[in-house]
């Protein structure tokens, strides 16, 4: 007789094996901290959305879509001097949303969406990070929804998603001042702390601190940074923040050429 | 946060006065606002303080209550952040207006704690899997008069610092269950030490300067700030950039030292404070808040 679902119930909550396991520590291995790992970008895959791009780095697979500029919610009115350029008013200037999520499958533990607090932070953390760089007063009234989510997370979720999300608006036609480029560190404990730039999640979850830095390349400005853990004295932190740049300058041909490629593909798929 | 509307002229003005380090109110770049702190205010809290900082007034409370430790880490207990930004400190604060700068706050309050140097976990534990104090910070915004974070954090360390967790004790019978016995002395308490909580700076890049402690007229000058987390003793626990605007390289640096130098100042004068107005014991004189 198959079994009786409502006489025999499981436990309430469920967890995964591995947190009874007998500790099997595996260590990262030592490897060069500079090393960023080879990166696959690709926009313009979604028919769906205005723009998008898929971005994989190591085990790190992130999607994002950009739709917009649609009406904005809650009517603004507002006047007062215009931007030069002939950009709205600062009261009438564009928005944008983001939005961050996790598939339930990417981490070590079954994660059900939504994810809370810990996605909305990085949800702010990508929109901080990407308006300095999208020239919003060019769309007055109107909002930009970016979404990302992040299918495998395999080190570095956070700077692979704002890589994307800048790829995506770029894909989708968004007037932008520049691209926005992210990197992810981690801080090592131990004898000889050193950082480690593009973490591994192995590296990241045995990490006492971890970064991470955007930047805006051509500009040569600092677009977003959060960092957070026992990361040592300001001197440390600064290394840290070199580092994450310069590895953000390595990584912008990638995302040029990303970009040419998918230009390219739309126009030879556009009808004559 | 809350906004203030002002003209081009003020803009003008306040960003020519911070290029020569004079601020509107006769200020420097790096002075804050005259800080009164008062501990032990709400008697139904384990720990409670209240922070006014020119007008920004943050009200802090800290319940402890026991509870199961967290599956991934037994021997600890843990501290949940709750902020409210109640509709008194600004009217956009009404209704769920103020959710999302409530969230963002107790985002940040949960990683600048989120690291085994700020406070000791394994003194909250009463025994490993089953029993650990549960610290409810929970911080209320009665008035809000720009700086916000570093006010909070402030009223936070101020708040842990006071708390007093009762003693407890679990006791085993024979067939194996177990009692939980509290204490009969009401002052047998616990008390967390705060040594390396870390305080908040907020420097807010206006023209080429950057200021600490900035008036809501100034935050709207400002484009973009940086938030740095500091302990007593210069570590940096938490960095982040705020705002709509980007940041130089060379400025970011900058910024940085002034923080872990602004920082220190602040730890030296709070412990003081606060190491005085515990020893003047019950004979103080209380002041209450709003007051």
């Amino acid at each position: 007789m198959p079994g009786d679902h409502r006489r025999i119930r499981g436990p309430e909550e469920s967890q995964p094996p591995q947190l009874y396991a007998v500790g099997e520590d595996e260590e990262p291995a030592a490897r060069d901290p500079t090393r960023l790992r080879p990166v696959y970008a690709r926009a313009g895959l979604l028919s769906q959305a205005k723009g998008s791009a898929y971005l994989e780095a190591g085990g790190t697979k992130v999607l994002c879509a950009v739709s917009g500029p649609l009406q904005a919610e809650g009517g603004e009115r507002g006047g007062g001097p215009a931007g030069t350029g002939g950009e709205a008013p600062a009261a009438l200037r564009g928005r944008l949303l983001c939005d961050f999520r996790r598939a339930p499958f990417s981490g070590r533990r079954r994660r059900a969406p939504p994810g809370g607090g810990e996605e909305r932070e990085l949800a702010l953390a990508l929109q901080e990070a990407l308006e300095p760089a999208v020239r919003l007063g060019r769309y007055p009234r109107a909002q930009l929804e970016v979404s990302a989510l992040l299918l495998e997370d395999g080190g570095s979720a956070l700077a692979a998603a704002l890589t994307a999300a800048a790829l995506a608006l770029a894909d989708a036609g968004i007037e932008m001042y520049d691209l926005v480029v992210g990197c992810g560190l981690s801080h090592t404990p131990g004898p000889s702390p050193t950082w480690l730039l593009d973490p591994t999640l192995l590296e990241e979850e045995r990490a006492a601190a971890s970064l991470t830095v955007a930047l805006m390349p051509v500009l040569n400005q600092v677009a977003g940074l959060l960092g957070s853990g026992e990361g040592g004295p300001t001197e440390s932190w600064a290394e840290a923040v070199r580092l994450g740049l310069e590895g953000c300058q390595r990584l912008y041909p990638v995302l040029q050429q990303c970009l040419v490629r998918a230009a390219r593909r739309r126009g030879a798929a556009a009808p004559p | 946060m809350a906004s203030v509307a002002l003209s081009e002229a003020e803009k003008v003005y306040i960003v020519h006065g911070v290029q020569e380090d004079l601020r509107v109110d006769g200020r420097g770049c790096e002075d804050y606002r005259c800080v009164e702190v008062e501990t032990d205010v709400v008697s139904n809290t384990s720990g409670s303080a209240r922070v006014k900082l020119g007008h920004t007034d943050i009200l802090v409370g800290v319940k402890a209550e026991m509870g199961t430790p967290k599956l991934e880490k037994p021997n600890e207990g843990y501290l949940e952040f709750f902020v409210d930004c109640s509709a008194n400190a600004t009217p956009e604060f009404e209704g769920r207006g103020g959710d999302d700068l409530g969230m963002e706050i107790a985002n940040t309050l949960y990683r600048i704690f989120n690291n085994k140097g700020s406070i000791d976990l394994k003194s909250l534990c009463i025994s490993p899997r089953e029993h650990c104090w549960i610290l409810y910070v929970d911080v209320l915004l009665l008035e809000c008069g720009g700086n916000l974070f570093d006010a909070i954090s402030i009223a936070v360390k101020a708040a842990l610092f006071n708390t007093r967790i009762p003693r407890v004790r679990v006791l085993e019978d024979e067939e194996g269950s177990k009692d939980i016995e509290l204490s009969d002395d009401p002052y047998d308490c616990i008390q967390l030490s705060v040594e390396n909580v870390p305080c908040i700076v907020t420097l807010c890049k206006i023209g080429y300067r950057h200021v600490v402690d900035a008036t809501l007229q100034e935050e709207a000058c400002s484009l973009a700030s940086l938030l740095v987390a500091v302990t007593s003793k210069g570590v940096v626990t938490c960095m982040r950039k705020v705002g709509k605007g980007s940041l130089d390289p060379e400025s970011i640096f900058e910024m940085m030292e002034t923080g872990k130098r602004v920082g220190k100042v602040l730890h030296t004068s709070l412990q003081s404070l606060l190491h005085k107005e515990e020893s003047l014991g019950p004979k103080r004189q209380k002041v209450g808040f709003l007051g």
